[in-house]
């Protein structure tokens, strides 16, 4: 045991995905909003 | 150059930077020392952290000129800081227990920068909620305008917390305090990052402008009080 973590890519590729996934999300709200606000 | 052209060319630069930023923190830079490839986190997590506040103070300058200038312009982008702010300080809620658990062994705790932060999501989702309660345009700009100033003054609370109170946290992330190799994809994330946050506020900024346009063609929609004195009115 050398006092470093082991493994955890698991944690790292959900924080990732889900950003990612939320930022996409995001992305869209303001997309069909902004096609209901256009006139 | 449009807003729209505006707004499509910081969200593509900054997508572009952001998945270079990602790319080498994923891929190509080593584990880190102690919290090994979970440190991996760090390009992630700061750079959202940055943007939150970023767009909050944005929010906060905002507040300020329209109660100034009365402009409606200051007012709407009052509003699209708190919402950009909004998104990125609750992935930080989030991306921050992913981090600590295998970390730290636990999920959540009540530590000074943990709490500061879920009292500005709770504060910031309060001045939201108002604006969509009142719906006078020139008293839910004052109304909120202030509200988001007194909300605002927790923001460098949090981001002192850790040096002012003891905190299981990190401590404040310095250029010095990093190691070269964690350092470039820190700092291309983070630019990354703040081009998408511009290109997100510019976007709600479009919708705010439309819908307030709008509004200012359409007779706005009376507030409680206003709509009782009428009914009571012979």
């Amino acid at each position: 045991m050398n006092g470093t973590i082991e493994g955890g890519w698991g944690y790292v590729m959900a924080a990732y995905g889900i950003t990612w996934f939320a930022w996409a999300g995001y992305a869209l709200s303001l997309w069909l909003r902004n096609r209901k606000e256009s006139p | 150059m449009t807003l729209a052209r505006w707004t499509l060319l910081l969200g593509a630069s900054g997508l572009l930077i952001l998945g270079v930023g990602h790319g080498i923190g994923l891929m190509s830079t080593p584990a880190e020392a102690s919290m090994g490839e979970t440190g991996r986190i760090l390009y992630l997590h700061v750079p959202t952290a940055w943007v939150a506040m970023l767009a909050f103070t944005a929010a906060f300058i905002a507040a300020i000129g329209s109660l100034w200038t009365g402009g409606a312009r200051w007012d709407l982008s009052m509003e699209s800081g708190i919402e950009v702010g909004m998104v990125f300080s609750v992935l930080i809620c989030i991306q921050g227990p992913i981090w600590a658990y295998p970390t730290q062994n636990y999920w959540w705790t009540w530590d000074p920068r943990l709490t500061t932060t879920a009292i500005m999501v709770v504060a910031f989702t309060g001045v939201l909620v108002m604006r969509r309660l009142i719906h006078q345009h020139e008293r839910r700009m004052a109304a909120t305008a202030v509200a988001t100033i007194v909300s605002w003054v927790n923001v460098p609370v949090v981001y002192f917390s850790v040096e002012w109170w003891d905190s299981v946290h990190q401590d404040l992330s310095q250029v010095s305090s990093v190691d070269k190799v964690m350092l470039v994809p820190l700092l291309v994330s983070l630019a990354g990052t703040s081009l998408l946050g511009a290109a997100f506020f510019l976007a709600r900024y479009r919708i705010a402008l439309g819908h307030y346009q709008r509004e200012e063609v359409a007779p706005e929609l009376p507030d409680l009080p206003a709509q009782l004195e009428l009914e009571d009115s012979p």
